[in-house]
């Protein structure tokens, strides 16, 4: 609890102390590193917002002979493949692949495996079928291939349809405190930046030399961050380069997506933890900030522990040793809501936006991180007991997108 | 330790504790009633934004294009901002 309390205040101070520095700064671009770039938009069921993505990706600025955009039509049973069919008669730089039932329909990951077999470019990037991103984000993320030290990068994603609910609004403030305070401190202190899996991209090169997306995993952006940090590369996180998406609308949503964030996160645990502690190619800086990020999931859950124990010991003061666990209540009131450090983050995070009555509904994360006990717990109990029966359940439980935020946009 | 307490000692620890979450909680509820900033925040250029005033009967078409105005999207808000305390006169 205390690891993570001391690492969001640090990330905080961090960001907050750069602020200042990067309004005046001027940032350079290699104009003559010009990449061929190929963007994977794996969709399924999407034919509320997959129009839209498609046309913000013709007015893309890139160099239209160096940009490929391939979409993976994910045996979707609406009229997906029909609207991406329509932009493929009017744009020679986009392709389809259309799964059937028998290799689709298994995740994001094997969508993109499938996808990437038609690339052609030297930059891979992905987006999410719902987003929407800036004109020159290409530009962006492409310049930060231009230091070979760099195996994959990420931008910030934003929330378009963030009036909807309260709901929407929660998640909108997350996102602020995670990309714009979380990731953009970790790359400030050269730790483990994390790919997102869309908004973002790899080199092509290193990812065949790491066999592509892992199936098995959830998580695969998680994955494929630990596997780029292992292999002695880096993640750059480039906070200008922002797209939208369209969050999640119910507390239904909510819980079937962090429910997959989560189990993969935990997948990703059990897969890398004692990699990322033998590894030379981390530092031990990057080695504490990675255990952190691989734990991050379970922290809910010990949280549920100490209420469990902590609570009969509260009220039943035992008289041996034992007794002096009760600690374990206020201690763990303190840090379900992650020490309140998130808090801080969220705050200053829409500070730097400016966007000062947003911060209002700050104290409505307890909600969120209330609702997170049962999410993680659920989690890894079903990941553990797949792990004791063998019967490995990875059913990917794509997030619904209604659309809502189409009405925010109008270009 | 608490549970040793009168019952009015509890009760007051009780309501104070509620009106602690009340008050922390209130800021939240208006934003939520009567919401200033619902967003989306404003990330590009060349996005038109209708931000949340059809339902006014206001149709706002804001168009940013940083060259002109030099500056950044901050300019929109406090347009919205301005057009939010208008009247509807439509009503």
């Amino acid at each position: 609890m205390i690891a993570y309390l001391v690492r969001h205040y640090v990330f905080t101070m961090t960001v907050l102390k750069s602020a200042q520095r990067r309004k005046s700064a001027i940032t350079v671009v290699n104009t003559t590193y010009k990449p061929i770039v190929s963007i994977l938009i794996p969709a399924r069921n999407e034919e509320k917002v997959i129009a839209r993505t498609l046309k913000r990706m013709t007015e893309l600025t890139y160099p239209k002979d160096k940009l490929q955009i391939i979409i993976i039509d994910d045996v979707s049973t609406d009229n997906t493949g029909k609207i991406a069919e329509q932009y493929l008669k009017t744009y020679n730089n986009i392709k389809i692949v259309h799964r059937n039932e028998l290799e689709g329909g298994r995740g994001k990951a094997s969508a993109l495996n499938a996808g990437f077999k038609h690339a052609k470019g030297e930059i891979i990037l992905c987006f999410d079928a719902d987003y929407y991103p800036q004109k020159d984000i290409i530009e962006k993320l492409v310049k930060e291939f231009d230091d070979p030290k760099v195996g994959a990068v990420q931008g910030r994603v934003t929330v378009l349809n963030e009036p909807q609910n309260i709901v929407t609004r929660l998640v909108a403030l997350e996102r602020t405190g995670g990309y714009c305070i979380d990731q953009q401190a970790r790359n400030s202190l050269g730790l483990i930046t994390q790919f997102g899996g869309t908004v973002g991209g790899f080199r092509r090169e290193l990812w065949e030399s790491l066999g592509g997306w892992d199936e098995s995993i959830l998580a695969e952006d998680t994955d494929l961050t630990f596997r780029v940090y292992l292999a002695g590369y880096r993640v750059r996180y480039v906070n200008d380069a922002e797209c939208y998406e369209e969050a999640v609308e119910s507390w239904r949503a909510y819980w079937k997506q962090r429910y997959r964030w989560a189990k993969g996160h935990m997948q990703c645990f059990f897969k890398h933890w004692l990699k990322v502690l033998r590894s030379s190619n981390l530092s031990f800086r990057e080695k504490i900030d990675g255990l952190l990020l691989l734990t991050v999931y379970f922290v809910p859950v010990f949280v549920l522990f100490s209420w469990i124990l902590g609570v009969p010991l509260f009220f039943l003061h035992p008289q041996h040793w034992i007794g002096v666990f009760w600690i374990f209540v206020p201690v763990s009131l303190y840090s379900f809501v992650g020490n309140f450090a998130p808090f801080f983050e969220v705050g200053v995070g829409a500070h730097l936006d400016g966007r000062t009555r947003a911060q209002w509904l700050i104290p409505l994360l307890v909600l969120t991180f209330l609702y997170s006990i049962p999410i993680c717990t659920k989690a890894l109990a079903d990941l553990l007991i797949a792990k004791i029966s063998g019967k490995n359940d990875n059913y990917w439980e794509r997030t619904f997108h209604s659309g809502n935020g189409n009405c925010y946009i109008m270009s | 330790m608490i549970l040793d307490s009168t019952p009015i000692t509890l009760l007051m620890l009780l309501f104070g504790i509620s009106a602690f979450i009340i008050i922390l909680l209130l800021p939240a509820l208006l934003e939520l009633k009567r919401p200033r900033d619902a967003g989306p925040r404003i990330i590009m250029e060349d996005v038109i934004v209708t931000q949340g005033f059809q339902a006014r009967g206001i149709t706002l078409i804001a168009s940013i294009e940083q060259e002109k105005l030099g500056s950044d999207q901050t300019v929109v808000r406090k347009i919205a901002d301005i057009i939010a305390v208008l009247p509807n006169l439509e009503a």
